[in-house]
């Protein structure tokens, strides 16, 4: 039986951003970008969505001078995701029974 | 990337991809705090040695709080500098660990002057810092701080056997717990970064 995949992650920016974002405890914008190759306004954008679903906390400071955007990833992000690996595990098991 | 849709297979690819690279992030001269410590600590010691050798003033050995003066607001300006753009658990479990580690030494350094004991300051500090070096290197998987840790653990014992010899053995300790790791990390580190730099202009 497949398994609904999460609408919010089941996209290619979001779900980078997500993957970054489950292994470390905390990363700028500026590294996200670069790691996604993504442009600043798309990312903003995708940076809203998963913080509006709750899935990260994007807090906004200054390192110096200079403005800083970081990202962590939340509780209910952490289950979101892994919700939607086990979900994407049965869509590839059954490719590989089929 | 952009937000489109994707099917099981790229999704799998995506996460695998992300989570690789975060974890291969090799960032350049990371192993510069070694190298500050090291040849702050190195220079202090060889400060402190001629001082008393060549005056007899045992004062001179107030000196060694120049260490945390000079290492600190170096250590904080190079982080300043070079900015990672992302903390993993492994980072900040290192920064506590040295924040304890660091003022357990200033601590035993203090106690060491007031209540006379200086002399075993000389195996204690390689003890703590030596456990410092060790730890880091066990859990960020790099051999010769690990190894140069555990150096430091047991050749600091020789001060305490060979006490007109201590302050060259501490010296030395310095130089295989902390510089030599340290030149090891920045050439391992921009190795990396140019092979990953080869690489994103072929992928380009």
């Amino acid at each position: 039986m497949f398994r609904e995949l999460n609408p919010i992650l089941h996209s290619e920016l979001r779900l980078a951003i997500m993957s970054i974002l489950i292994s470390v405890e905390s990363a700028e914008f500026t590294y996200i970008k670069k790691e996604t190759a993504a442009t600043s306004g798309n990312l903003s954008v995708q940076l809203d969505k998963l913080s509006q679903a709750g899935y990260i906390t994007v807090k906004k400071g200054f390192k110096g001078k200079k403005p800083c955007t970081t990202c962590r990833i939340t509780t209910e992000g952490i289950k979101a995701f892994r919700e939607y690996v086990e979900a994407i595990k049965t869509y590839l098991d059954s490719g590989k029974q089929g | 990337m952009e937000e489109k849709a994707i099917n099981e297979q790229e999704s799998l690819q995506i996460i695998t991809k992300m989570i690789r690279n975060t974890q291969k992030r090799m960032v350049k001269n990371e192993g510069n705090t070694f190298l500050i410590w090291g040849y702050t600590t190195l220079a202090v010691t060889i400060a402190v040695g001629l001082a008393i050798h060549f005056s007899g003033n045992w004062r001179w050995n107030y000196l060694w709080f120049a260490i945390p003066v000079i290492g600190a607001p170096l250590n904080a300006i190079f982080r300043h500098n070079t900015p990672k753009g992302v903390r993993t658990y492994i980072d900040t479990v290192i920064k506590y660990v040295w924040i304890v580690l660091g003022i357990a030494c200033f601590f035993a350094s203090v106690l060491s002057i007031v209540s006379g004991l200086y002399k075993n300051i000389l195996f204690i500090v390689p003890l703590i810092i030596g456990s410092g070096s060790a730890i880091t290197g066990m859990v960020v998987k790099f051999t010769p701080a690990t190894v140069g840790g555990f150096l430091g653990i047991a050749l600091g014992a020789l001060t305490l056997f060979f006490p007109q010899y201590s302050l060259i053995t501490f010296a030395m300790i310095f130089v295989i717990m902390m510089i030599i790791p340290g030149h090891i990390l920045n050439s391992k580190s921009r190795k990396m970064n140019k092979t990953e730099e080869a690489s994103n202009v072929q992928g380009a």
